[in-house]
């Protein structure tokens, strides 16, 4: 009987158009070639027609002056449109991250007062919350500038407090803090101090596990790192002659052949590859012997391989000159490095500035040498800060219910204080919550600094919109564009990321 | 200081944590112990009260003493209502704009007496609403710092130190006596509503559809008797007599309007009742989804046919179109088998290569040809789905000649001139166009973004790297980055000089940019979707295409219904750029156009505010719709 | 254990039938784990064969690649003379051909009872809406609860629904029955419900396959019980045999354990 069963049943594959593995990657290859051949089919059109229209697409302009001035940032007459557009990333940076810091306080004041049992501030919370996030940024933007726009012109001795804080239409000046002379012999030295903090921080949290004594580790770590950058500051000097090491590693990368790094990263490629598919195959073995690989399985050896085969095809021949701009990369980084010590460099590392008024023509104006925010400035910073804001005080808010309310009753049970269940059990909890979202809001804010260029900020898109104006190559200043925010909305996922796996809870 | 602190903040210690978030606390019937328990429980939070109750003065007196000040032109937006609403739309014209938002409220009307059930409000509810807002009035009148003398010329008053004079604290509580009475009205009703009633007088509940329509009611009264003041701008003249009541050309259509409204919902309601309920329901939501489309080519630019053209060329191509592919199509679904399913994938080849060879010069085949073609291998491919009885057969064919018809109609007037005189780059502006360009981005990058969701659920690994891969890009850059890319490709794909190739552009870019994100709200509808859904439809042997339009996304669409709604309310706000690159919305209008007339030099602030309180408005009640929606439909919910 | 016992441990009358289920060394991995280890078996037309044993063992995985809920990676399965490979057309009609019960009911929860029994033979068999009603309301009515047919899973109880998952399978009108853990998620004054209506069927003659631990059941309906463990079939017999006189110690362990 099971002879005759066995020997009926013949292995037959099916017609391949009815074999549902064939179908599924045929289905798949094809909708591939689609895309991609609708996209090379539309680039080749627009490639076209630009032709046509006389449409420059090259990225010339990078390194030919612009001739355009911009209103604010580290270098207001570029020489380069290269230059033009760093100075607007650089500028785009500054108000993300100074954005970021605020909208999170404001936000975590703003969602603890909706928290509150507090009926005004629970108003309060609300009314904010639903004015702000119901309005579009865009006109919130507008509305601020046309707002500071009115302010009292600029005199000799503007107010509030002259010589000190100015604010008029031309903007707000303020003292402005920057890195000077011994700052880099300086921080080696607050580096030494880290160091040692974390080793006082180890050492006490040790005793206070044996003794159960309070230590007060951070406390004293603080104390410690406070302690050695003061005596820092006097004596950064002796650090002067990391100088001559530092140059020695400049020259010596210098002399490394292109051809070696190549090689060095043609290896490295193939290498993780094949690491990855081994342990890959590993996680596939048992003591029954190899599992029977799925078609997803393949798909991913495939496609490691084939990614690690373009990586060694990129570096090898499509792109050489990636080596050698890694190499001069780092070894310029370590010249720039070693030229910031030593050289009698013995003044204070950090110095201060005051804001001024200048009359050079006929009206007055900001000088240099404060840190002067123009209104431009001041409407983008406080329209994505009070917009963000309102969309981080609902994550807080949410994160926060979203603890089950058994945690603090459990807490409370333990006999803890409150304050205690507030900032062990609750904050901890809410915080894994709110991590993700808040992650989200950060990028949001980076990415609605774009529009700056509605009131003349010279952010990224900004001075992008001035260069294509001037040289008509939009294009490739989009381009740039897109890369300078795909790079930062990276960065950000890969930070969010990192204290997301490190704050999730262990699950089975 | 510390458990003082969290004791303010200790939303968990509290009482107010088991309730739903946003629901008011309830007051107690002691307005003493209601103050200590929320106001004043503790050292901390009297503190906290106090310093909130300072903060909220000042900000309040300083908005109302912007809004209402002496400086303030006000007169800039009144005189530009209309250029706001739609720019420079002419007047001779303007018909048929009341005509496009007729049919508007006419769907609104249907849709809410067919569908709506808006259920009710508490009487008390109302009362702590009127007791509220009459005391915000008369807080506000308190706060507003008396008005500053002006003298014969309109030149502010000034005393020795250049103060501006003001009148006294009496003159000006005098001066407001318009508004006391309204702060008084409203204040005492709600107080004597609140203390008349007694408790289950209280709980009785009154529909909501009758708290919006009859302050809307008022309103439209209003527009008859109050003396709003007759401003307008026309024939280059500005017009601005205060005091009068608003000119009959307002009035009239909006009196309309409103019992266009009332008689719309009482119809809806009717039929809802009845047997026409199905037929009228599906009417409807057609007619949504085609109103864009038909009161922009029929009514606001009306198509001027070349008749001799549309008898001898596009009625002839219609009809064998429609009569050619009823056949196929009824042959296809005359039984299952691989025929058909062969014969679509043939069909879908030939109109593939009809559009690459027109690409390509190759032969000129018309483009509604081409259009056509390629939906009759849609429905091809639809066709197995259809097949057995006679009723289903019927109805593929029925969908396919609508279908067909509606596309050749469509091409047809897209490729007429028309006969509204004016030029078609100022064609419509103001708030028309934001909200054209807000409905348009809606309705497709809503199956866009479905198709992405499934795709980067999907179990097919290359439709997830493509999906998630565009996704991820489109989230990662700036909207504007989008649009000003989109606004330089697009123009190249469109014939050369043709109309509206801006807006075209500026849509195509919202439709993609915003599908990304709407992929991500029905990626979380997707996933919560229970594994156990899709075995079961396996194991009854339903298609995959069956599976997922039957049983996964009807709940997945289900789940989505609120982050779906503020996608919308996002698409809506983020509309305000379209002034960034060069479209005549109404923030561009009040942001750059009403100050550059001469008459209102420089007149920012007032548009802008005025903007804002539009959106607000729009994105408010929108938002708090969809969260009455989110409890009604989470009440039903297992 | 090949599969000559398991044919010999049937009555006479029964092993005279066709094979209807035929498994022939089924493999089944999950990453590096071996979950189905040559799982060789043959049901008879008309039988009903309950599949029991600890958990982890493999018995919903076995009957799961009966329809092709998962992929089995080696070996045969036959049902009903058509063997279950890639083929688009096999696969199709094996589960056209084989209903499935499953443990958490899985009803479609936004489509009323009678549309979740509709629904497969509408749009699979493509059978006219009146027919597909009648035969639902029939359906219901055997299942003891033709007056729930307009309300929502949602509103029912949980022994309720899984009269209407059974519904729903029989609406297809399928030759065979798979039941994976039909009672595990009921309370205990619902499971007499449902073994009814499984009774029931079995009595009408169905082809049945049923996962469960419920042991009364299985003495009671079962012409054979499969026992399993580790993702192999240790133990086939009948009912008297697997209870009253077991052969393998891990059986006599398994049944020292649950009764």
């Amino acid at each position: 009987m099971a002879d005759t069963a066995r020997s009926s049943l013949t292995q037959s594959r099916p017609p391949f158009y009815r074999d549902v593995t064939v179908v599924k990657w045929v289905v798949q290859i094809f909708v591939l070639a689609v895309v991609i051949g609708s996209m090379f089919f539309l680039a080749s059109e627009a490639g076209d027609n630009l032709r046509a229209s006389n449409v420059p697409t090259d990225y010339d302009f990078l390194s030919v002056n612009p001739g355009i001035d911009l209103s604010e940032g580290i270098d207001r007459d570029p020489d380069t449109g290269g230059r033009a557009l760093w100075v607007g990333m650089v500028n785009t940076l500054r108000m993300a991250l100074a954005g970021i810091a605020l909208a999170t306080f404001v936000g975590v004041i703003i969602g603890l007062c909706r928290l509150s049992n507090n009926w005004l501030l629970n108003k309060i919370g609300s009314a904010y919350v639903e004015l702000i996030r119901n309005v579009p940024l865009l006109v919130q933007i507008l509305l601020y500038g046309s707002v500071f726009a009115n302010l009292p012109r600029v005199t000799q001795s503007v107010g509030p407090i002259s010589g000190w804080l100015h604010l008029s239409n031309k903007g707000l000046s303020v003292p402005r803090f920057h890195i000077a002379d011994g700052f880099y012999q300086w921080a080696i030295v607050v580096m030494v101090g880290l160091v040692l903090a974390n080793y006082v921080r180890k050492k006490r949290v040790g005793i206070q596990d044996l003794t159960g004594d309070d230590t007060r580790p951070i406390r004293s770590a603080l104390l410690v790192l406070l302690g050695v950058s003061a005596v820092g500051w006097f004596v950064h000097p002796v650090f002067g002659f990391l100088n001559t090491p530092l140059r020695q590693i400049s020259e010596g990368i210098s002399l490394i052949p292109q051809a070696a790094v190549q090689v060095a990263l043609a290896v490295v490629a193939l290498a993780l590859a094949v690491r990855w598919v081994i342990k890959f195959l590993d996680a596939r073995r048992s003591p029954a012997g190899l599992a029977k690989l799925t078609d997803d399985d393949y798909f991913r050896i495939i496609f490691a391989l084939a990614g690690a085969l373009i990586m060694v095809f990129v570096v090898l021949i499509l792109w050489p000159g990636l080596s050698s701009w890694l190499l001069n990369a780092v070894s310029d980084f370590f010249t720039v490095l070693s030229e910031k010590f030593g050289n009698g460099r013995s003044g204070r590392p950090l110095d201060v500035a005051l804001p001024d008024v200048i009359q050079v023509g006929k009206f007055p104006n900001y000088g240099p040498s404060g840190l002067n925010l123009s209104i431009g400035f001041a409407a983008v910073f406080f329209g994505v800060v009070f917009y963000t804001a309102a969309f981080i005080a609902e994550i807080v808010r949410g994160g926060v219910l979203a603890v089950p309310r058994g945690q603090s009753e459990a807490a409370n049970a333990l006999g803890l204080r409150r304050w205690t269940v507030l900032r062990r059990v609750i904050l901890p909890q809410a915080a894994r919550n709110m991590l993700p979202p808040l992650g989200n809001q950060y990028l949001n804010l980076a990415k609605n600094t774009s529009l700056a260029i509605a009131v003349g900020y010279s952010d990224i898109v900004q001075v992008g919109q001035t260069v294509y104006n001037q040289t008509g190559k939009t294009l490739p200043v989009v381009s740039i564009w897109m890369l300078f925010y795909l790079s930062c909305s990276l960065t950000i996922s890969v930070v969010v990321n990192f204290f997301n796996v490190r704050t999730k809870i262990v699950e089975r | 200081m510390g458990s003082g602190i969290s004791d303010a903040f200790d939303m968990n210690a509290g009482d107010s944590i088991g309730e739903l978030p946003g629901k008011p606390v309830e007051v107690s019937s002691n307005p003493a112990e209601w103050l200590k328990k929320n106001l004043f429980a503790n050292i901390a939070n009297t503190l906290l009260t106090v310093v909130g109750g300072i903060a909220t003065v000042l900000v309040l007196r300083g908005v109302l003493n912007f809004v209402f000040s002496e400086e303030r032109r006000w007169d800039a937006v009144r005189t530009n209502l209309r250029a706001l609403m739609t720019l420079a739309y002419p007047e001779s014209q303007y018909a048929r704009i009341w005509v496009s938002v007729a049919v508007l409220v006419t769907l609104v009307g249907l849709s809410s007496g067919l569908w709506a059930n808006w259920g009710t409000i508490r009487v008390q509810r109302l009362c702590r609403w009127g007791m509220s807002l009459g005391g915000f009035i008369i807080l506000c009148i308190l706060l507003r710092e008396p008005s500053v003398l002006l003298d014969s010329n309109g030149i502010v008053l000034r005393d020795s130190f250049s103060e501006p004079v003001r009148e006294s604290f009496s003159s000006a509580m005098m001066s407001r006596s318009t508004w006391w009475i309204v702060g008084i009205s409203f204040g005492g009703s709600g107080l004597a509503g609140w203390y008349r009633l007694d408790s289950t007088g209280r709980t009785k509940t009154v529909s909501a559809t009758s708290t919006v329509l009859v302050p809307l009611g008022v309103l439209v009264v209003s527009l008859w008797v109050a003396p709003y003041g007759h401003y307008a701008y026309s024939d280059g003249l500005f017009i601005a007599e205060p005091g009068e009541r608003v000119a009959l050309s307002t009035s009239i259509p909006w009196t309309w309007l409103y019992l266009l409204l009332l008689a719309t919902m009482v119809l809806g309601r009717f039929v809802r009742n009845s047997d026409l309920a199905g037929i009228a329901k599906t009417l409807v939501n057609v007619s949504w989804v085609i109103s864009p489309f038909v009161l922009y080519w029929v009514i606001l630019r009306d198509p001027d046919f070349d008749y001799a053209h549309v008898v001898s060329t596009d009625l002839p191509m219609g009809l064998l179109f429609g009569f050619l592919g009823s056949i196929i199509l009824w042959w296809l679904t005359r039984s299952t088998g691989e025929t058909a399913r062969i014969f679509a994938v043939c069909l879908v080849g030939i109109a593939g290569f009809n559009w690459v060879a027109a690409a390509f010069g190759w032969y000129p085949m018309l483009q509604k040809a081409r259009i056509s073609f390629l939906l009759l291998a849609v429905a091809a491919l639809l066709a197995p789905n259809f097949v057995g009885e006679l009723a289903k057969r019927k109805k593929l064919v029925t969908y396919w000649l609508t279908t067909m018809l509606l596309v050749h109609y469509m091409a047809t007037t897209i490729n007429s001139p028309s006969t509204v005189d004016i030029s078609s780059s100022e064609f419509l502006g103001g708030l028309s166009i934001t909200l054209f360009v807000a409905a348009l981005t809606i309705m497709f990058s809503f199956p866009l973004g479905v198709l992405l969701a499934l795709g980067r659920t999907s179990k097919f690994p290359i439709f997830r790297v493509l999906s998630t891969g565009y996704i991820e890009i489109i989230r990662g850059v700036p909207l504007i980055t989008i649009l000003i890319f989109f606004s330089v490709m697009v123009p190249l794909f469109l014939p050369r000089g043709m109309e509206l190739a801006e807006l075209a552009a500026a849509i195509t870019g919202y439709t993609l940019f915003s599908a990304a994100y709407l992929a991500e709200n029905v990626r979380g509808g997707l996933q919560s979707v229970r594994n156990g859904q899709f075995e079961a439809a396996d194991a009854l042997g339903l298609t995959s295409v069956q599976r997922t339009g039957f049983i996964v996304l009807p709940q997945a669409l289900r789940v989505s219904i609120p982050p779906l709604v503020g996608q919308v309310i996002a698409t809506y706000k983020e509309t305000s750029l379209l002034a960034i690159i060069g479209i005549f919305d109404f923030l561009r209008v009040a942001n750059s156009a009403i100050p550059s007339q001469t008459a209102f030099l420089g007149v920012k602030r007032e548009g802008l505010l005025v903007v804002s309180a539009i959106y607000f408005i729009f994105a408010f009640t929108t938002s708090k719709y969809s969260q009455r929606l989110e409890r009604r439909l989470g009440v039903g919910e297992r | 254990m090949s599969v000559n016992d398991a044919t010999t441990a049937v009555s006479e009358e029964l092993a005279k039938r066709k094979d209807m289920i035929v498994c022939v060394g089924v493999d089944k991995w999950y990453g590096d784990f071996q979950a189905l280890k040559g799982v060789s078996a043959t049901i008879k037309e008309g039988e009903v064969a309950v599949v029991c044993g600890p958990s982890g063992s493999g018995k919903s995985t076995w009957i799961r690649c009966i329809n092709r809920l998962e992929v089995h990676q080696n070996g045969t399965i036959i049902v009903d003379g058509v063997e279950l490979t890639n083929d688009l057309r096999n696969i199709e009609k094996i589960r056209s051909e084989v209903g499935m019960v499953f443990q958490q009911f899985n009803l479609f929860p936004h489509l009323t009872v009678l549309d979740n029994v509709t629904l497969a033979p509408i749009w699979v068999r493509k059978k006219p809406r009146v027919e597909a009603e009648a035969l639902a309301k029939a359906l219901l009515e055997r299942v003891g609860i033709p007056e729930q047919a307009d309300k929502f899973p949602g509103q029912l109880s949980g022994g309720q629904q899984q009269r209407v998952a059974i519904a729903r399978s029989l609406a297809m009108e399928p030759r065979v029955m798979l039941f994976d853990e039909p009672t595990s998620a009921l309370d205990p004054e619902m499971i007499k419900e449902v073994l009814d209506v499984m009774r029931e069927l079995a009595e009408s003659g169905m082809t049945m396959i049923v996962v469960t631990h419920e042991m009364g059941f299985a003495r009671e309906v079962a012409d054979r019980i499969i026992f399993m463990e580790g993702g192999e079939i240790v133990e086939v017999g009948t009912p008297e045999h697997f209870f009253v006189s077991p052969t393998e110690d891990r059986t006599k362990l398994f049944l020292s354990q649950i009764l």
